[in-house]
């Protein structure tokens, strides 16, 4: 069968399971959020957050025993490095720790716990049908796509997001199916949920003074997105210092998340529901508020996922974002009150854009996720204009997406086709010339001068004959003065003319370090040795014409 | 000393053993221990269709302090240089370190994720048949106290599988030095038909060089007739031949072995490339 | 088709590691189980081709370079030919009969175009090497022409004043044409060899009949080669 129909087939089968299990988490949500509205009034009703915090903690760390993340960094690693690879356990672990941790009324969003479930339905389903890398990594795209998709009832900004931040590059084998899952997760959803967030039935006459003034939404979300990106990290760092065990931490985490939710219960869950009451106009806290709920947001959020619960970014940046948006809304009624300016929804709206977009470096994700919600292209102008201006600014101060920021600082993240990945690809052992002749350490300089003639290379490596460890190199410089000196030919042993500080490679190093060392050195072959035995060379010119193979390789499917 | 084999140390008393085993394995055929003194409790092991995660008992990480002397007290008592210490590099998550795969040999107790009360013979823990099921090295599977062994036993049941395993003593033996014996059992096929394959195979010269005696068990059952191997024999044999289904419905070499006789094993997976 | 992983790979003219990463990677249109490949020819000769690497498929000849070093000494007189007798006084009357007298020429514009490089190298410089003996060779290879590889020996009546290195007239020439400036070398360095050793200097001056140079020189070309490996 062929390829690419293949890959669609496949991509539309895992697009419709990674829809249900959104459909399956957004239900569990709904199921915890009913049962425990009760308790809600209660004075202990902190402690909430915190129990489903702990739980949720436990169950990844001692029943699942999952020891990773929250979910999208592992999907970019996997993709980059391991062609895909996810471990199956990966695709329900976190549908229920987040049931655990967002229905128990902590901040956090169930985005990621569902991109990684879809995408590791995707590379089991890859792996159960011997699927190869490149067809895996689709899929594992399709199932992030379909998922996404689903939970939004977004099937753009699902497959937008796929592309900008899971797989990091746009080609037409992978496009199509993505497509095709996207289409399948958000009709999953369409058939099996009854309650969705839609703007649909909104309408907003965007005029040239509100475009204008979304610039300085634009700065103002940008800034927001950095804070929050920022506090993420740093409530992550604190509790990571603190010697407890995790589920404790979780606890304490939560029962703080939930004193803030006490005094501003805004800012519990996922928080679509104060999404909803915003965009539509019926949100009523003025401007002082308003600041102090985008901090309260960001507080709890940054408690939640550094503390120990299960959960994404998504969900609180729409939030905050659309606290921003208000609130910006408010200053500019405020401080130029004679223009007409459009309803403060639009701007609610706008500001998710850009939280979205300054946050994860992913423009085009905010752009379609707000048309994907609203249906309507009324407000793209702005909306192009805060998600672009938002990215640059956030970029300034934040060198990489909050996704990628980790795997780009460990030097992990390798975007496909880049020398990075081409790098990463080559292993040494393929690289290795093994058409080198040793000679004993012990050789007479005037038999040496045989062999170098019947030799084509420049480099001899010299070894024990009885060990056969390596002991040095000699290169034809070396020996050049006393080429044509005969009585030096009896006289001279090998190991008096080599060279012993020699730098060389093991076969299991990594060939960026190798290229770096050899820049360090001005060097242009090393030997490659291992457990002291001489492998071969490794050189800049082999490389350079395996560099090409492999990079037209890479890029043309 | 090209080729390199990983082991995973327990700082405990069975852990000396086992890594005992290792320093002997690697002595006798001249291999460099790459030993990975475990800093957290699980890894992942990124195969080329599997990704397969080991949650280590909680006694890997027990004393950190003096693992590393002792590793290197153990393996040089044994005449080895000083072992490698695998450095991590790649990290899934900030606790969760990826190990390599591109070993030539891979020692795993047999069972790496449960307690070691759990040890024992008739058990071989789940990790560690993905493992073999999916690497391209073979897995040794040390017996619990070590015992140098002194000869080689190859299983050979006529499969793909067992052949590799043939390949594989056939080396093992060339480089160490050890006799090697060869144990079929015979079933459905012949004797004859054995000989056709090792001959189809161009086996034939290796056979009879370093092949000390190749014994055919007529009667009897397998599991009685295992008693024949040399109680210092380490035993080579390939394992999911037959596809893991089947082997699961009528049992195989494998199963049978690791249930009867405590020595060390040495286990050929699937995707093990086999040279002479 | 079907093939191992190491014949597809030398196919390829590729590590095998490069190519099982590549099977497993989805980069190449080649299916694997086990350590068996299977594939389409022609899919992977227009991938190859795409891909700007070499696709020899076994069966398909490859064309094997001809090893220009391999050349001997004794096969190169064999095809110059050995010739007594040259009466010339001068250095140019020499190369001149010298020449005419060379067979294996097909045209007489590469006779003259031969004449007239063996004298302008020899104006430049003496090819006289010392002891009485010369090698007249073309400083280019005279590829141009359809002149084969060849070395001709000749023995002069009259010892005639080449203005060697060392003073002496020279009694015998070595004229050494080459197809490439390789073989030009490796025949050289050949020569060079025997004519360092005093027994053949010794066999030369004695004018020795073809057969007895022929047979004396393949057994130094054996001890050279007895030497090199």
């Amino acid at each position: 069968m062929d390829d690419r129909l293949l890959l669609i087939a496949f991509g539309a089968a895992v697009g419709v399971c990674s829809g249900l299990a959104a459909v399956a988490l957004s239900h569990g949500l709904v199921f915890m959020m009913e049962n425990l509205s009760v308790f809600r009034d209660y004075w202990w009703a902190f402690v909430l957050p915190g129990i489903g915090m702990a739980a949720s903690s436990l169950f990844l760390e001692k029943v699942v025993r999952e020891g990773a993340g929250h979910g999208v960094p592992e999907v970019v690693y996997s993709v980059s490095r391991h062609g895909g690879l996810l471990r199956l356990r990966s695709s329900f672990s976190r549908l229920i720790s987040n049931c655990l941790t967002i229905g128990s009324g902590a901040s956090a969003g169930p985005e990621a716990p569902v991109i990684i479930s879809g995408a590791s339905i995707g590379s089991n389903i890859s792996r159960l049908f011997s699927l190869n890398e490149r067809q895996r990594v689709t899929l594992v795209g399709c199932g992030s796509a379909g998922a996404l998709s689903a939970i939004f009832n977004a099937p753009v900004a699902g497959m937008v997001f796929t592309i900008e931040i899971i797989m990091g590059e746009w080609s037409a084998g992978n496009v199509v199916p993505i497509a095709v899952a996207s289409v399948a997760g958000a009709q999953v959803t369409r058939l099996l949920q009854t309650h969705q967030i839609s703007f649909t039935h909104l309408r907003f006459d965007v005029d040239v003074t509100s475009t204008l003034a979304a610039v300085g939404l634009a700065v103002l979300t940008a800034l927001i997105s950095v804070l929050f990106a920022r506090s993420l990290r740093y409530s992550h760092h604190i509790s990571e210092k603190i010697t407890l065990p995790v589920w404790v931490r979780a606890l304490i985490g939560g029962c703080m998340v939930g004193a803030i939710g006490l005094l501003l219960p805004g800012v519990l869950g996922e928080g679509y529901h104060s999404i909803q009451q915003m965009v539509e106009g019926a949100f009523a806290p003025g401007l002082a508020l308003m600041l102090l709920l985008v901090g309260a947001k960001i507080a709890a959020t940054a408690l939640t996922l550094g503390w120990g619960g299960s959960g994404g970014i998504f969900a609180p940046a729409l939030v905050i974002g659309s606290f921003a948006g208000l609130m910006y809304h408010r200053f500019i009624v405020l401080l130029l009150p004679g223009f007409s300016w459009v309803d403060e929804g639009c701007y609610a709206l706008l500001g998710m854009a850009g939280v979205i977009s300054g946050t994860m470096h992913a423009p085009l994700t905010g752009i379609f996720l707000i048309v994907d919600i609203t249906g309507r292209y009324e407000t793209i102008l702005p909306l192009i204009l805060v998600s672009a201006l938002s990215t640059t600014i956030s970029r300034v101060f934040e060198p990489a997406s909050f996704y990628l920021r980790e795997l780009v600082q460990k030097g992990q993240y390798l975007k496909p086709r880049t020398d990075a990945k081409v790098l990463a690809d080559l292993s040494i052992t393929e690289l290795v010339e093994k058409d080198c002749k040793t000679v004993p350490r012990n050789m007479l300089l005037g038999d040496f001068i045989k062999v170098v003639q019947d030799s084509h290379r420049n480099h001899f490596p010299v070894v024990d004959e009885q060990t056969g460890e390596f002991q040095g190199m000699i290169h034809l410089d070396d020996i050049r003065p006393y080429l044509l000196d005969s009585l030096m030919y009896e006289t001279v042993f090998l190991e008096q003319v080599m060279q012993t500080e020699v730098e060389t490679v093991d076969i299991h190093e990594d060939l960026s370090e190798v290229l770096d060392r050899m820049d360090a050195n001005g060097l242009f072959s090393m030997p490659v040795v291992s457990s002291s035995r001489f492998v071969g060379m490794i050189s800049k010119a082999t490389l350079l014409d395996k560099y090409r193979h492999e990079l037209m390789v890479q890029t043309m499917h | 000393m090209e080729m390199q084999m990983l082991h995973i140390f327990r700082n405990t008393p069975l852990g000396r053993e086992t890594l005992l085993e290792s320093a002997y394995f690697c002595k006798r055929l001249d291999i460099l221990p790459v030993v990975y003194v475990p800093a957290y409790v699980k890894f992942l092991m990124y195969f080329e269709n599997d990704v397969v995660q080991v949650d280590l008992d909680g006694s890997y990480l027990r004393s950190p302090d003096t693992a590393r002397d002792h590793v290197v007290e153990i393996v040089e008592s044994m005449g080895l240089p000083a072992p490698k210490f695998l450095e991590l590099k790649h990290f899934t998550a900030s606790t969760l370190p990826d190990i390599p795969v591109d070993y030539d040999f891979m020692c795993c107790p047999r069972s790496i994720t449960d307690m070691s009360s759990k040890i024992g013979l008739g058990y071989i823990g789940p990790r560690v048949r993905r493992i073999v099921q999916n690497a391209r090295f073979p897995v040794y599977i040390p017996s619990a106290v070590f015992k140098p062994w002194q000869s080689l036993a190859v299983m050979f049941g006529g499969s793909a599988n067992a052949l590799k395993a043939l390949k594989l003593g056939i080396r093992l033996s060339r480089i160490s030095g050890f006799p090697l014996d060869v144990f079929t059992q015979e079933g459905r096929r012949k004797r004859k038909d054995y000989e056709d394959i090792i001959d189809s195979e161009g086996l034939g010269v290796e056979m009879d060089k370093y092949v000390r005696r190749w014994r055919f068990f007529e009667s009897r059952s397998f599991a009685e007739n295992l008693y024949e191997i040399p109680h210092d024999a380490l035993i080579v044999l390939g394992a999911y031949g037959h596809g893991l289904i089947k082997e699961l419905f009528f049992g195989s070499t494998m199963e049978t072995l690791q249930t009867v006789s405590p020595n060390s094993m040495l286990i050929v997976g699937p995707n093990y490339r086999a040279s002479v | 088709m079907e093939l191992k992983i190491d014949e597809i790979s030398s196919c390829l003219e590729l590590p095998s590691t490069t190519v099982e990463r590549w099977v497993r990677q989805g980069r190449i249109p080649v299916k694997m189980i086990g350590d068996t490949c299977l594939f389409s020819d022609t899919a992977l000769r227009k991938w190859a081709e795409e891909h700007n690497l070499p696709y020899h498929p076994p069966g398909e000849q490859q064309q094997e370079k001809q090893e220009e070093t391999s050349e001997n000494l004794a096969d190169a007189i064999g095809r110059g030919g050995i010739y007594y007798h040259l009466s010339g006084q001068t250095v140019e009357e020499v190369i001149g009969e010298a020449v005419s007298a060379m067979k294996g020429i097909e045209s007489e514009s590469d006779r003259q175009a031969l004449y007239e490089s063996l004298v302008a190298r020899e104006q430049m410089m003496s090819t006289g090497i010392g002891n009485g003996v010369a090698v007249p060779h073309p400083r280019t290879p005279l590829s141009q022409t359809g002149i084969p590889t060849q070395i001709a020996v000749f023995f002069l009546d009259r010892p005639v004043d080449f203005k060697a290195v060392d003073k002496k007239p020279v009694y015998v020439l070595f004229v050494l044409v080459a197809a490439s400036s390789q073989q030009h070398l490796h025949l050289l360095s050949r020569l060079s060899y025997c004519l360092r050793d005093a027994t053949f200097l010794n066999l030369l001056s004695e004018v020795p009949a073809p057969e007895t140079l022929i047979t004396k020189i393949v057994e130094f070309e054996a001890r050279l080669s007895g030497g090199e490996g």
